[in-house]
């Protein structure tokens, strides 16, 4: 018969190996090398991306310089081909498109919608990484330059994880791994499958375009691919924006959107 | 179902997997479902309150009612980070000030709306939307 001491020490030990398995299988298990001053002075050789970068509203060019070498931007909204499955769902959507809407409640889109919102992206390139701080929601997104691979199993979320590398003066970011809870459009499904391709170009020394290809076997029939120009402010910061300041937007019980009229300092009505 | 209406029934099925991507919606944190936009409507009154906060700023409006007393009407307007980069502040509107304001109203009815823009008591017009500033580099 076992002593309850070897016992004990056999289970702590399975325990123990147990634990250090599922420690290396972890997803975050890349290290990147601490940068070298070869690195940092390697980042002056990179396109300058630095600053704060508005995002223009629609597809036009702001500037109206048009870069032979890169072609025109689509002057007309590109078609999104749906599968008969995913149309479906689409249908579905927007059976109640007028009232239920998730950014009523804060919740910010994820990709590609978070690229498109109305306020400006600033850049950051430091060794191994592109930083894009986006002022709508106050979101980050982490673009890993350091030769790191595509993760195989990624945790499904709203942003992806990115890695990207330098062709020539584009900046070429892979990114995988999208939460079902996110949409490509309003009202625009896809499935765990979604995968999205953005090239990054300076058009002219204040001017980017982002050309964003979204490719999902289960929901599209084409790659549905736009693209968006960005006019860099050098006077301009990045603003704060707390969703839940002042939002007065909701969604009632009944999936019904509503807005709170209730002037500030008066009694609130009561719930419905 | 006939084969004209067969035809009719595949292309709506076509068409409805085919759909035109959507550009920017300028208002970004939710659609304009709560407000009628077929047509602008003015209101003058006086400022009771304005709130320089996200994810809309909101103007509070005093306006006379037939009953001789005063309800106060609410505004939504963009974000304060759109607004300080096309002229607006903090303190572009302040309590007391006689303004006219256009608007989406409420499909329900209610007092208040999507803000487009408004006369300020010196005569100037302040708009919600428009382009940010060129030559600011």
């Amino acid at each position: 018969m076992i002593s309850p001491g070897t016992a004990l020490r056999s289970i702590v030990f399975v325990a123990l190996a147990s634990a250090a398995l599922t420690f290396t299988a972890a997803a975050q298990s890349f290290k990147r090398p601490a940068p070298t001053a070869a690195d940092w002075t390697a980042l002056a050789k990179l396109p300058d991306f630095t600053g704060v970068w508005e995002v223009t509203m629609g597809p036009r060019p702001a500037t109206g310089i048009i870069n032979p070498a890169v072609g025109v931007p689509s002057m007309r909204p590109p078609q999104i081909s749906l599968t008969p499955e995913y149309a479906a769902k689409r249908q579905a959507l927007l059976a109640n498109a007028e009232q239920d809407n998730q950014s009523a409640n804060c919740l910010p889109p994820g990709m590609p919608g978070i690229m498109a919102q109305p306020y400006p992206m600033e850049f950051l390139l430091t060794p191994g990484q592109v930083t894009i701080v986006i002022e709508a929601y106050s979101m980050v997104r982490h673009i890993y330059t350091d030769g790191r691979p595509l993760p195989d199993d990624p945790d499904p979320n709203f942003f992806g994880t990115s890695v990207g590398h330098w062709e020539g003066d584009a900046l070429v970011v892979q990114t995988v791994g999208f939460s079902t809870q996110t949409e490509i459009e309003p009202h625009v499904p896809h499935s765990d499958k979604m995968r999205i391709l953005e090239k990054f170009r300076l058009l002219d020394p204040d001017t980017m375009n982002i050309e964003t290809t979204v490719t999902d076997p289960d929901a599209l029939t084409a790659p549905y691919v736009t693209n968006r120009i960005l006019r860099r402010h050098r006077n301009w910061t990045i603003a704060e924006y707390i969703c839940e300041q002042n939002n007065r937007n909701f969604v009632d019980r009944n999936g019904k959107a509503g807005i709170n009229l209730t002037p500030p300092g008066a009694p609130s009505p009561a719930p419905k | 179902m006939n084969s004209a209406t067969k035809k009719v029934a595949l292309g709506t099925v076509i068409l409805a997997g085919l759909i035109a991507g959507a550009a920017s919606v300028a208002a970004a944190h939710h659609g304009f479902a709560v407000f009628d936009t077929s047509s602008q409507k003015t209101v003058t009154g006086t400022v009771k309150q304005f709130e320089w906060t996200n994810p809309h700023t909101w103007v509070w409006l005093d306006v006379p009612n037939e009953k001789g007393g005063v309800d106060t009407w609410g505004f939504e307007g963009m974000s304060p980070n759109f607004l300080g980069r096309r002229g607006w502040t903090r303190k572009t509107l302040q309590p007391g000030d006689k303004i006219t304001v256009t608007y989406f109203g409420m499909k329900d009815g209610s007092k208040g709306g999507a803000f487009l823009s408004c006369k300020l008591p010196n005569g100037q017009e302040m708009k919600m939307f428009g382009a940010s500033p060129t030559e600011d580099n």
